[in-house]
């Protein structure tokens, strides 16, 4: 009897340790281990649509990644990658840097060379990029440094990507080079960079302070090994960059215009008019040629035009290019039903005539939407140095007649004007089969295409001789 | 009352290290551990990577199919071969007696993983001559360790009701499952798409059921640039869930164990 009420006691409290235990827990899993596994061993830790499960990896995939491999499966997942860059078959690089970054979001190699190679690999026939691969790049650098933040790599990569391939908004490739700045990985060499990217976002004296910073930083390294090549080489590199860059100050009147003193005695002054004019016509479909005048040097000056939807907010709302941020999905499908093209105008004895051909490529430029845009822009903060040598950093020096705007770039004094063409002009179709759609600007005049008599050059200065 | 356990746990220990289809996995295990090396052809950028992987992940699998078939047969075999009897014919209570035989199942399975965890590092300095590292991984197989003794416990606690070859598949199966389970729940969550219900339902899931995946914490280990704040607090927290689950599946399994004819 007493054995069975002890038997019935021991279950008793068997019951309730129960009960605490499962309490606890559950209480132990929901609250503490599973945010902090999931914020720090998760293999999709990668946004909103960061899912393994709504994306590619099969059933059997996803059991052997998820049951001890997934690095082991990153790994050999990013070799075979290289015989498709080899091979060029850049389309099944896709998916795999996709399973790669979610299986392993610490493979750093990963996101630098995946961020590159969406942005950059896919062209047309005429090796114009695929512009509308930009923002799932974008999406996916963020996910690289959110989930790299130990090291400058992903860092450099996106700024990289804003200040060279979007070459545009340089707001944005400070912001990342900043970050990559903070980071102690980072290579001395890359930190001169820094400088440039805050030249082009205007911030030119924070540039200046940068060069100080890194010659001091560089001339202790130098005291302490004068005899090691790199580190005499790294310190010149920088005396060289900054010596350049404060004469260039001076000549572009940089300090006199921030102190509110006449610009008469600089290099910007007057004001050089660009006389841009252009006109486009349709020559077949999907070809447009764009002829006009732009009376700035010849060489390095480039006039960026794009073509774009006119009724899509994510295009139409951002001159000159496109909401590049606007979704943080790294969906490597791009909008296969909107057209974004943008090329570089080249000007030759002040003149530009340049045809695109964009009928090999229907699937980048499909032309559904009714109304385009068709854009034309300069923005001296991202021309050469010899070019802002008379614009300077701000556009002071930029003054075209017709087209120059101070509203699309805040800060900024650029050039911009548009044009419009419609689907069944860009297609030649209706009532534009027979009959050459032609659209230019008011200030188009039918010239002669060997010489243009202008009666203004620009004149570039050249550094140290006086002009 | 702790002789009792001990003294069965100690006889089990014997066993087990007897036993050739465990020594025939860890053999196996052992081998795979050192040709891994060699395979670095698979990987020529990311060989380490791989290498680190490839090397935890062998001594996870093997570990997880050492534990189950360690436990599933343990109380069978003894009911089976009448053994029981003479034990619980002594004053040793069946509580006791489970608690011995998953001790000493838990100490085995220790001695084999430890086994395993020497070759590893060995292997690894070896090749990549880097003893920070190679200690650093030895982290992710005590975790591992209270992986496996927590899927041990899973498995005795169902050997006291279904026959050996059903527990094999059930708890491999709740083995994936809660390996699976937590990278799905969390992919669920963020992925902002997909039912409440579902949702609702992964998270009850989650809850109930053993959660293998909080011990894969092998990711920043194996890319060592990762720097994880409070980790030594989840490391506690984890081996804490682990002691609570293994308790209650053996709870569970005293209870039915109780009431089970012999």
């Amino acid at each position: 009897m007493a054995k069975a009420s002890s038997k019935q006691a021991l279950r008793t409290k068997f019951l309730a340790g129960l009960a605490v235990l499962g309490l606890g827990q559950a209480v132990l899993q929901t609250s503490v281990l599973q945010p902090f596994w999931s914020k720090n061993y998760s293999p999709a830790k990668a946004g909103k649509t960061g899912s393994l499960v709504d994306r590619s990896l099969s059933p059997d995939q996803m059991l052997f990644a998820l049951a001890g491999f997934r690095e082991l499966i990153a790994g050999i997942l990013w070799v075979r990658a290289d015989s498709f860059f080899d091979s060029g078959n850049y389309d099944a690089i896709l998916p795999i840097i996709r399973l790669v970054t979610f299986l392993d979001p610490k493979q750093v190699d990963v996101f630098s060379t995946g961020i590159w190679h969406i942005a950059y690999n896919f062209t047309d026939e005429e090796q114009r990029s695929d512009r509308r691969y930009i923002p799932p790049a974008i999406a996916l650098a963020k996910q690289g440094c959110e989930g790299n933040p130990e090291t400058y790599e992903v860092f450099f990569e996106t700024g990289w990507l804003w200040y060279h391939k979007i070459d545009d908004e340089y707001d944005q490739a400070v912001k990342y080079m900043e970050e990559a700045y903070k980071r102690p990985d980072i290579q001395p060499a890359r930190k001169n960079l820094r400088s440039v990217v805050l030249q082009r976002a205007g911030r030119v004296e924070d540039g200046m302070e940068n060069y100080y910073t890194l010659l001091e930083d560089a001339q202790k390294v130098f005291d302490k090994n004068p005899d090691v090549f790199q580190s005499r080489q790294n310190r010149d590199a920088i005396v060289g960059n900054l010596d350049t860059m404060i004469v260039r100050m001076v000549q572009r009147g940089f300090m006199a215009g921030k102190e509110g003193r006449p610009l008469n005695a600089y290099d910007v002054f007057p004001p050089f008019d660009t006389g841009f004019s252009v006109k486009v016509s349709v020559l077949q479909p999907r070809v447009v040629r764009f002829e006009g005048t732009w009376n700035v040097l010849p060489v390095g000056s480039r006039i960026r035009c794009v073509i774009k939807d006119a009724d899509w907010d994510v295009f139409s709302k951002y001159p000159a290019q496109m909401n590049w941020e606007f979704s943080d999905d790294v969906n490597l499908e791009p909008p296969r039903d909107k057209t974004f093209m943008q090329e570089q105008l080249f000007v030759r004895n002040r003149r530009f005539d340049k045809t695109v051909d964009m009928s090999r490529d229907p699937t980048m430029y499909p032309f559904r939407s009714k109304r385009y845009l068709v854009e034309f822009y300069y923005n001296p903060r991202s021309a050469p140095p010899h070019i802002q040598d008379k614009f300077s950093w701000n556009g002071e020096g930029l003054a075209d007649k017709n087209f120059t705007n101070t509203e699309i770039r805040p800060g900024t004094r650029v050039f911009y004007t548009y044009l419009e063409l419609d689907k069944d002009q860009l297609l030649r179709k209706g009532e534009w089969q027979e009959k050459t759609p032609v659209t230019k600007t008011k200030n188009y005049v039918e010239v002669e295409r060997t010489y243009i008599k202008g009666d203004q050059i620009l004149q570039i200065p050249s550094l140290r001789s006086g002009g | 009352m702790f002789r009792p356990i001990f003294a069965i746990a100690n006889a089990t220990v014997g066993e087990a290290i007897r036993r050739k289809v465990l020594l025939i996995i860890l053999f196996i295990a052992t081998l795979f551990l050192i040709i891994a090396p060699n395979l670095g052809m698979l990987s020529a950028r990311s060989e380490t990577v791989v290498l680190k992987s490839m090397m935890l992940g062998i001594i996870q699998i093997a570990s997880a199919v050492i534990a189950i078939v360690l436990t599933v047969y343990m109380l069978p075999n003894e009911v089976e071969r009448r053994t029981i009897y003479t034990i619980l014919s002594k004053p040793v209570m069946r509580w006791q007696f489970l608690a011995g035989k998953y001790l000493g199942a838990v100490l085995a399975l220790g001695l084999m993983m430890s086994l395993m965890a020497v070759v590893m590092s060995a292997m690894f300095l070896v090749i990549k001559q880097n003893p920070s590292e190679a200690i650093k991984l030895l982290q992710a197989v005590a975790m591992y360790f209270v992986q496996m003794s927590l899927l041990a416990s899973v498995a005795m606690c169902i050997s006291t009701f279904v026959a050996p070859l059903v527990n094999f598949f059930l708890s491999g199966g709740l083995f994936l499952v809660g390996t699976v389970l937590n990278p799905v729940f969390d992919t669920m969550q963020k992925s902002g798409s997909g039912a409440s219900w579902g949702k609702g339902l992964a998270q009850l899931l989650s809850v109930i059921l053993p959660n293998f995946a909080t011990y894969n914490i092998q990711n920043p280990l194996i890319n060592p640039q990762q720097q994880i704040q409070s980790e030594a607090s989840y490391y506690i927290n984890a081996f804490g869930y682990g002691v609570m689950y293994i308790a209650i599946m053996l709870i569970t399994g005293m209870l039915i164990f109780e009431k089970k004819e012999v």
